[in-house]
């Protein structure tokens, strides 16, 4: 049990590191380490994810609010917007396939990448 | 009017993949630094204060559902809140062109990783 418990938590530290330093993308860390090292079934270890990074994001958010990064008024129509989201999401989740959305989400993050760099 | 409204719905649509836990707010800081030409700064701390209500959401229906993994959850929020602290306190104090390369990086690998990894559904 122990390599398990090892494993969850290396899991966690990695996206510690992507969600305090991006301000996010610590789940596309986290689901990929709990499906490939922790042998999590997929379902569950999207869903998890969203479980543990919820604390951390909360630590983070509130760094970035004090060290001055964070303007609510800018951020108020995306905060609403995303927890409609979210319940809508959570709700339907059990009736979607998976991949297709990751194969989009891949595209559009390169695209992203490249874009941040030109 | 449209200065809320966008936002409102690119919240929303993310928000919907935030909750599935694909990537919502990957795609979302894609959104904020590269199409609403945010600062990187300011673009990640609107994301996770984003994050926060979205997961807050959906994690009902997930623990109803069964899919939260139970033994997960402690080592992985121990272990991760060091390092998220850690790497906010980081990522605050440094340069902001810095910090959008290394995100320009991340980006890439992760998304390489989603269209190229292999799915188990």
């Amino acid at each position: 049990m122990n390599f398990g418990r090892l494993r969850y938590a290396l899991a966690g530290a990695l996206a510690g590191i992507a969600n305090g330093f991006f301000g996010g993308g610590g789940g596309s860390i986290l689901v990929p380490a709990l499906t490939k090292v922790c042998k999590l079934e997929q379902r569950k270890a999207f869903a998890t994810s969203v479980a543990v990074i919820l604390p951390l994001c909360t630590l983070s958010v509130a760094i970035y609010f004090f060290r001055g990064g964070l303007d609510l008024m800018t951020a108020l129509p995306y905060v609403a917007g995303g927890a409609v989201g979210g319940l809508v999401g959570g709700r339907i989740f059990r009736d979607v396939k998976v991949v297709w959305i990751k194969r989009g989400f891949g595209l559009l993050l390169i695209y992203g990448g490249v874009r941040c760099f030109l | 009017m449209n200065q809320w409204l966008l936002p409102l719905g690119v919240g929303f649509l993310t928000g919907i993949l935030s909750g599935f836990g694909v990537g919502g707010g990957t795609l979302l800081l894609v959104y904020l630094t590269v199409v609403a030409k945010m600062d990187q700064h300011l673009a990640q701390g609107i994301n996770l204060l984003y994050f926060l209500p979205a997961a807050l959401f959906a994690l009902p229906a997930h623990w109803k559902n069964g899919y939260i993994e139970r033994p997960v959850l402690l080592p992985a929020i121990a272990s991760g809140l060091i390092t998220a602290g850690l790497a906010a306190w980081v990522a605050t104090a440094m340069d902001v062109e810095l910090l959008r390369k290394f995100f320009a990086v991340f980006l890439i690998v992760i998304g390489l990783n989603e269209l190229f990894g292999k799915g188990e559904e």
